[in-house]
């Protein structure tokens, strides 16, 4: 080749690559995505780079918020939101499905949903219980949990009791393991408490409809579950207070016999006590009737989003061919099908007691009280209840008006 | 130049600075006034009701608002008036001659230096009623019997949040006034000790008015800091048990942040900053007539 023509094939090429490379710029679209772990240090920087090579149109911007128990990052989101600078897409739980509707910020999902191909993977009651009060999907269930009891299965052998599958049970194992400063069930009256105590309560008869809190069921179900730490004392003193470390702390220690979480503490629980510890569904009523809560994560896509297909294209990978990526990430449960068979991250007895307690799962109203519910309504009024500053049942009546006053 | 632009001139050299504080603090406080007069709830952005001042009859009815106040008042004289007494001996002793007063002086600065969510979380793990160690210390003393639940009860629980922000804050009023025990003169103290003053009247006649300038100051502008704080008392309970520990800027933040009630949010604040600004007018007019004897 003459150095002349050598010289002008080399100009093309450089101009040629040039001019494509805007071209190419052009195409790639950029998907924010909001996320949080529990894990801080859980980074998805491979899951990004696995879907960014499999689609190179696509850009992902993961972005890493503080949760703060929920209230930093729904604030956050919110105020991004209403400001017009949210994200593509979040993870997000249903306990705020219902504000973000009243904020006309979600985009409904149903027409892409019908037609991505891992649709059946997930079952139709984790459809169903994504979905929104007008029926549509908006929600696309990414991971999720359930709330079991944790047992210590050393203190229990000593005791010589069995976990318990009623509440009547419950109570009675709970007072054969409390002695010499061991009580026997964690309880979490502080923050997230509403967990610990729905299973007592909503399985005992309450719901959230007009009146539900306050029938003779429902009143009965909250008086037995204050008495819990007024009347049986099988609970810590500072149960009022105490949040997911204290219930935790106390419970690996062996100051409590029993708590109320859900997988994403198993690997360290395991980790602490190995087969000291292990779990069952939490008990219900003796009409065999019960309630444990269905701990959900989702993604959705805002209606603000400009390239709705590229960013449905990420959270079905998210829940799909990414998912087991995605739970290793975060410690919870895959909702599909192929993955849930395929965990080996959790010890498999708590992924037992997680699928055991599915047919009781719920999840709270879809109503946009329910956040506030969550972080004030429930735990000042539980904790006044404990001290004995309002009775059991002004507890619940200051429920029944939240969501119906 | 001429007279005009002379005259001018401070107002140049002071525009960057002016409007900086007009778009980091007069923008916001206006917004917040204009908000505190709305129904604004934050998912809620298409439908914002004037109310006029109805935010702030609604907070003068509200019993939490009230309770909140009452526990904002006992933080605030309480934290305010042992930090000072604390920092106040705290620095005279540390301005006696001892060969690791240089070490001391280091390190009494530690818990202030220490960020308030740690704060929050080392006094939580303290006062756990299982594994804490205020807990164990007093049971192995004898000095109670049994382990006291002491952030969910609710005789206990402010008192053992104000002892951890009186820990954290005392070290500010003992290197203040320290700094202000190092310019009284010698003369004076070893005049009235010539005179028969005793240590106690050295104290109370000589050395504490010579820095009667710096303690108030001091104390004022740690009553605006106290009034204000709320980290330490989120992370530590939240605000319970029930509202045992809520203070008036708590609940505003927990209105706005958790709620999502800004425009309530926004009253409780207001309510808060005009409670506060008698503080803030006596410490201007100190600072003005400092500034104006110097």
């Amino acid at each position: 080749m003459e150095r002349r023509t050598f010289v002008k094939l080399t100009g093309a090429a450089a101009l040629a690559g040039a001019l494509a490379r805007p071209a190419a710029a052009q195409q790639q679209t950029t998907i924010t995505w909001w996320y949080h772990f529990d894990n801080p240090q859980a980074s998805p920087a491979d899951l990004v780079s696995q879907f960014e090579a499999k689609n190179p149109s696509i850009k992902i911007d993961a972005q890493n918020i503080p949760w703060g128990g929920g209230t930093d990052y729904y604030t956050r989101l919110f105020a991004a939101l209403v400001a017009g600078n949210g994200p593509d897409t979040a993870l997000v739980k249903l306990s705020n499905q219902a504000r973000l509707l009243e904020l006309q910020a979600l985009a409904p999902l149903d027409d892409m949903i019908a037609g991505w191909n891992g649709k059946s993977d997930i079952a139709d009651s984790i459809w169903t219980l994504n979905k929104a009060s007008d029926g549509k999907q908006y929600y696309l269930p990414a991971q999720y949990v359930v709330i079991y009891l944790y047992y210590r299965a050393d203190l229990f052998k000593a005791a010589g009791v069995e976990p318990p599958k009623t509440f009547d049970e419950f109570r009675s194992v709970a007072k054969a393991v409390t002695k010499g400063g061991v009580f026997g069930f964690g309880m979490r009256g502080g923050a997230g408490g509403y967990d610990n105590w729905g299973p007592f309560v909503l399985g005992g008869g309450a719901n959230f409809s007009k009146g539900g809190m306050v029938s003779d069921a429902a009143l009965k179900a909250n008086r037995d579950y204050v008495g819990f730490f007024t009347t049986d004392k099988i609970v810590p003193p500072s149960a009022p207070t105490d949040g997911f470390q204290q219930i935790i702390a106390n419970f690996k220690a062996g100051r409590s016999a029993m708590a109320i979480h859900h997988v994403g503490s198993s690997v360290d629980m395991d980790k602490a006590l190995g087969d000291k510890v292990s779990a069952v569904p939490v008990p219900r009523g003796a009409d065999g009737k019960g309630w444990t809560l269905y701990g959900d994560e989702s993604n959705a896509i805002f209606s603000a989003a400009k390239d709705k297909a590229a960013a449905f294209k990420w959270i079905t990978y998210l829940s799909g061919e990414g998912n087991a990526e995605l739970v290793k990430l975060s410690g919870q449960l895959s909702v599909t099908t192929s993955g849930a068979k395929q965990d080996t991250l959790h010890p498999a007895r708590f992924v037992q007691a997680s699928t055991d307690s599915l047919p009781i799962a719920g999840v709270l109203p879809d109503s946009s009280k329910t956040a506030d519910f969550v972080s004030t309504v429930w735990p000042t009024n539980m904790q006044q209840a404990l001290l004995g500053q309002i009775t059991p049942d002004q507890m619940m009546q200051a429920i029944d008006k939240q969501f119906n006053g | 130049m001429t007279q005009t632009r002379r005259q001018l001139l401070p107002f140049y050299f002071l525009a960057p600075a002016l409007l900086v504080e007009l778009a980091i603090i007069f923008y916001p406080v206006l917004q917040t006034t204009w908000m505190s007069l709305f129904d604004f709830v934050l998912f809620r952005p298409n439908s914002v009701p004037f109310l006029g001042f109805g935010n702030f009859a609604r907070a003068f009815a509200d019993p939490v608002f009230w309770l909140s106040l009452g526990n904002s008042a006992i933080w605030i004289v309480g934290v305010v008036a042992l930090q000072f007494l604390l920092g106040l001996g705290t620095a005279l002793l540390l301005n006696q001659s001892f060969w690791w007063r240089g070490m001391a002086r280091a390190l009494v600065v530690i818990p202030w230096a220490l960020p308030s969510v740690i704060i929050g979380l080392m006094w939580t793990w303290m006062y756990d009623y299982n594994l804490g160690v205020i807990n164990d210390l007093l049971l192995r003393l004898h000095l109670i019997a049994e382990p006291i639940a002491w952030l969910a009860r609710p005789d206990t629980t402010l008192p053992s949040i104000m002892l951890a922000l009186i820990w954290q804050g005392f070290p500010f009023f003992a290197v203040t006034i320290l700094a202000g025990l190092q310019t009284v003169p010698a003369e004076q103290i070893e005049a009235a000790e010539i005179d028969g003053a005793n240590a106690w009247q050295r104290l109370i006649s000589v050395v504490l008015p010579s820095i009667a300038e710096v303690l108030a100051t001091v104390l004022l502008l740690r009553t605006i800091w106290v009034a204000n704080s709320l980290d330490v008392i989120l992370v530590m309970t939240g605000g319970g048990p029930g509202y045992a520990s809520y203070t008036l800027p708590l609940y505003a933040f927990l209105k706005a942040y958790s709620g999502m009630e800004y425009g309530y949010g926004a009253a409780l604040s207001l309510i808060l900053t005009v409670l506060l600004l008698a503080v803030v007018y006596f410490y201007v007019r100190r600072v003005s007539r400092v500034e104006g004897t110097a």
